[in-house]
């Protein structure tokens, strides 16, 4: 049971405690993929850009670029990648600069192999 | 342009920050929000409207939703900017007195989902000025109201920092 419902019935206050503190709840809300860099490899990356279908990732030389306006956060990369990608748990990602939405992760999983 | 013009150039853009620096603040103690819908799928709208019930209850916060322009500090912008809604945009953006702010509210209005086509610009920053951009598909109401209170300078960006690399400690 959410912890603020228990709080609404206990104190007569269920409004959320943010921007104080986030709900527990909400870091299970879909959210833009994380990736571990040691395990991506430019296959992968090449085959997650083809599969975005809100074209938001995509590979530039050794870098995963991902622009976090365009995500859905549907989780289509999080499937395909072989446990290299997870969702991050960040939603709170509002921003006056368009740019700072786009993220590069480094390839180093063709170094490994 | 001669460097006396860039001289005035530059101390009316100094000018200009500081009036939208005062304008913020002012901003900051109340604020009155009008949504424009141009061509959305209503989800975002959805959460939108979740934002006035109990449990985020964003009164608390000093904002209001007013059902006009004319009324409005600040438009919530949601869909990818239909060419068809062109329009009624510019219309509730030139009818929104200054200062005001934009933000536009979830993928499609940022570039996702929908690219620049005959029907559609793809994003509403290709239509009208966005001050503040809110990803996701749907952006949570918790997502919103962080939109809002960085639109009004009560809260930090914190996607800047932000690093999705795992293993460069990266995400939560």
């Amino acid at each position: 049971m959410a912890f603020w419902f228990v709080r609404g019935l206990r104190r007569g206050i269920a409004t959320t405690r943010y921007p104080e503190k986030i709900d527990s709840w909400a870091l299970a809300l879909p959210s833009p993929p994380a990736f571990h860099s040691a395990r991506l490899t430019t296959g992968l990356v090449d085959r997650l850009a083809r599969n975005c279908a809100a074209d938001a990732v995509t590979r530039e030389g050794h870098e995963l670029v991902i622009d976090l306006g365009r995500c859905t956060g549907c989780g289509r990369c999080v499937e395909l990648s072989d446990g290299a990608a997870r969702p991050s748990g960040e939603f709170l990602l509002a921003s006056s600069d368009r740019g700072a939405l786009v993220k590069r992760v480094p390839i180093r999983g063709d170094q490994a192999r | 342009m001669t460097a006396p013009d860039m001289a005035i150039s530059d101390e009316l853009g100094g000018l200009s920050g500081e009036l939208r620096r005062r304008a913020l603040g002012v901003f900051g103690r109340s604020l009155h929000i009008r949504t424009v819908d141009t061509g959305s799928c209503a989800v975002c709208e959805s959460e939108i409207r979740l934002l006035a019930a109990p449990h985020y209850d964003l009164h608390r916060l000093g904002f209001f939703f007013t059902p006009t322009p004319r009324h409005a500090d600040l438009l919530m912008v949601t869909g990818p900017a239909v060419r068809a809604a062109d329009n009624l945009l510019l219309k509730a953006y030139d009818a929104t007195p200054d200062p005001k702010a934009v933000i536009a509210v979830g993928a499609c209005a940022l570039g996702g989902v929908y690219s620049e086509d005959e029907l559609t610009h793809g994003a509403v920053d290709r239509v009208v000025p966005v001050d503040v951009f809110v990803p996701g598909c749907p952006p949570s109401p918790l997502a919103l109201l962080q939109g809002l209170l960085v639109a009004v300078g009560r809260l930090e960006e914190r996607v800047g920092a932000l690093s999705l690399d795992l293993d460069s400690g990266g995400a939560r």
